[in-house]
């Protein structure tokens, strides 16, 4: 009994130590502040995630888009809430995401798409031309978005060697080879 | 039948004249509220100063967004006073706010004009002139607490002759919802433009020559009216009055607007100061079929997200009269004999419609007016005739959005003149818009008389606001 105890400590121990983190920083030159990059590890060959049944939302509240930047696993399906006693629009002209346009609903209502493949797709809304929002619908579930000092940190990777891809609303994105062994960190630096 | 064609010469020559001399039209883009809400102008204009449907709801809302909430106003007020001194009334003074930054706004307009016309002989004259600027626009606009709103607009405008002029366009206090249900009952006071033409109101239209026809005709001659308003002419309708006013949006669909202003003056629209005693009245009733209420409302109605289309009809009624009775104009008969005239009564009666299907806007207002003209001696003033004089004015204009940047306008406009010696006026408008940025346009305008192949405008037009 007690060497099962110890086998199933044992690989309750290994199984954490080899689900780490990354973390680390993405310095933004030329824009403001460091926020809404979003760092994904990409595609890993072999490996499939199933979408969420979770939706994610984005909310269009005092004429903003909020989040700015949502990413989430291809085939999530994303939630738009009106809460503005205005009418509002969400739609894309990115041909990755069809091209979608949700038409316009009221207060309260909310209209679903469901993004089906990697995808960077800006949103916007056609009553009010100044809204934008992207959602960036990335291959693996391993991804976060940098906080105004360009700080991030992705929980539960599994220990290996990843390609990790930086992309930023305006800013030319990046990618590098990072190994991942426990918590490790990858700064990246991105410019215009 | 030469005295005919040279009275014709003339009176077609004075009508381009008087079309170049009133062309300079206002403008009517706030970009105050843009800082404001930091929104974009494409929410309420579809090229500016053309409102969309939702603009309209705006600008009736007292410039308040239909259910705004505190959140919306990106440059929050300066509080003077919290709001609980509200229950302190009338011990203390009522809370009030400022907008956070002073809110002015500019607009100018340079023009390139290219004129034809023919003079007293039937030579053809050209002018190509650039007008650079033609006008600059000084705007302010907000709220003062829940209640109040203010809108002013300075314009610095320069003439032809290399003068320029400086007016107070506009200058009033609005009393948003006082009392009663919200949009029910409004007021506004000051220098403004009355909503007695709202949907065609010179500030709010797409083209840069306004409707001379409907605003700019003169009453005044010896037969009766024969052709548009000059220095020392009488006007058909004020473009802006020094009014109270008071108006509202009920059920959604049903605007009302009553009015009280400053009698028709002897300068033209904006001469209305003094004149006599009387006051002018106006009344105005609207019914909106289909589209977004006329209040902004949107509960059960399904709208494109292109925010410049519905499908909608709008009708109404509208009526002016007034009394110009010790407004003296002079006026001379074909002799050339010198008299005093009188417009003792006038009246203007007419109807409006609008009619919204996608992209497409038609509307138009057909106008009757009535004068009752005393005819003075020159010295004396005493009442040598009385006669009652009439005219009808008709527009329809249609604006089309090709695509947001792109938009077209054209505007037909008929007045059948007082005197029966003269032939009606009949004029074509038309316009293509540019909006290179959100807050930069540039128009091609072209205006002609249809009687004269030879009386022509051809203007280039840069706006922008900031």
């Amino acid at each position: 009994m007690r060497r099962i105890l110890c086998g199933a400590l044992l690989v309750l121990l290994a199984a954490a130590l080899t689900a780490g983190d990354l973390h680390g920083k993405v310095a933004c030159k030329g824009v403001r502040d460091s926020s809404d990059a979003v760092v994904s590890i990409a595609a890993i060959p072999g490996k499939t995630f199933p979408a969420p049944k979770e939706h994610a939302k984005i909310d269009q509240a005092n004429l903003v888009f909020h989040p700015h930047v949502l990413p989430v696993l291809a085939g999530t399906t994303v939630d738009f809430l009106n809460s503005d006693a205005q009418l509002h629009n969400v739609f894309t002209p990115d041909a990755c995401a069809d091209k979608f346009n949700l038409g316009t609903w009221p207060k309260g209502e909310i209209r679903s798409y469901q993004f089906k493949r990697e995808c960077v797709a800006t949103l916007l809304c056609k009553v009010h031309p100044e809204m934008e929002a992207f959602v960036v619908a990335v291959a693996t579930p391993h991804f976060a978005v940098t906080k105004a000092d360009g700080s991030y940190r992705i929980s539960e990777v599994p220990d290996g060697v990843y390609t990790v891809k930086v992309w930023h609303p305006k800013l030319k994105g990046t990618q590098k080879s990072v190994t991942v062994v426990g918590s490790s960190q990858a700064d990246f630096e991105i410019a215009r | 039948m030469r005295t005919t064609t040279r009275r014709l010469q003339w009176i077609l020559f004075y009508l381009t004249t008087g079309l170049i001399l009133f062309d300079a039209s206002t403008v009517g883009a706030v970009p105050v509220f843009s800082r404001k809400y930091q929104t974009s102008c494409q929410t309420c204009h579809t090229i500016f100063p053309k409102l969309n449907p939702f603009g309209q709801a705006f600008r009736f809302n007292g410039y308040r967004m239909p259910g705004e909430t505190p959140e919306q106003v990106k440059e929050p007020p300066v509080s003077l006073g919290s709001e609980a001194y509200e229950r302190m009334w009338p011990e203390m003074v009522f809370p009030s706010d400022l907008p956070s930054n002073v809110p002015f706004a500019l607009n100018t307009k340079m023009e390139n004009i290219y004129s034809s016309s023919l003079d007293e002989s039937g030579h053809q004259i050209v002018h190509n002139d650039f007008q650079f600027p033609q006008e600059v626009n000084l705007f302010s606009a907000g709220t003062l607490g829940k209640t109040f709103g203010f809108f002013g607009e300075l314009t610095w405008e320069e003439r032809p002759d290399g003068g320029s002029d400086t007016e107070i366009e506009h200058a009033r206090l609005d009393v948003i919802s006082p009392f009663g249900p919200d949009h029910a009952v409004n007021f506004r006071i000051g220098k403004l433009a009355p909503n007695l033409y709202d949907g065609f109101q010179e500030m709010w239209l797409m083209t840069d020559n306004g409707i001379d026809t409907l605003f700019a005709y003169n009453p005044i001659g010896f037969r009766g009216g024969t052709g548009l308003s000059e220095e020392g002419g009488g006007v058909s309708l004020p473009q802006e009055a020094r009014a109270i006013e008071m108006y509202g949006v009920l059920s959604h669909r049903l605007l009302y607007v009553v009015g009280v202003d400053q009698p028709i003056g002897e300068g033209g629209p904006n001469d209305t100061f003094g004149r006599n005693s009387r006051k002018d009245l106006y009344a105005r009733v609207d019914y909106k079929i289909g589209g977004m209420g006329l209040d902004g409302d949107t509960k059960g109605i399904k709208l494109p997200p292109e925010n410049w289309r519905e499908n909608s009809l709008r009708l109404g009624i509208l009526d002016y009269t007034g009394d110009g009775a010790n407004v003296r104009f002079d006026i001379t008969d074909e002799e050339g004999n010198a008299f005093k005239m009188e417009d003792r009564r006038y009246n203007r009666i007419g109807l409006f419609a609008s009619w919204y299907f996608g992209d497409l806007n038609v509307f138009g207002v057909a106008l009757h007016g009535t004068d009752k003209l005393d005819l003075l001696d020159n010295e004396t003033l005493a009442r040598i005739d009385e006669n009652k004089r009439s005219y009808d004015t008709w527009f329809v204009q249609a604006d089309y959005v090709i695509r947001p940047p792109f938009q077209f306008s054209a505007r037909y406009e008929n007045l059948r003149l007082a005197d029966p010696t003269v032939p009606s006026i009949r004029t074509l408008n038309a316009n293509f818009s540019l909006l290179i940025r959100a807050n930069v346009k540039a128009m091609l305008e072209y205006h002609r008389d249809l009687r004269q192949s030879q009386n022509y405008t051809l203007a280039t037009v840069l706006r922008f606001a900031l």
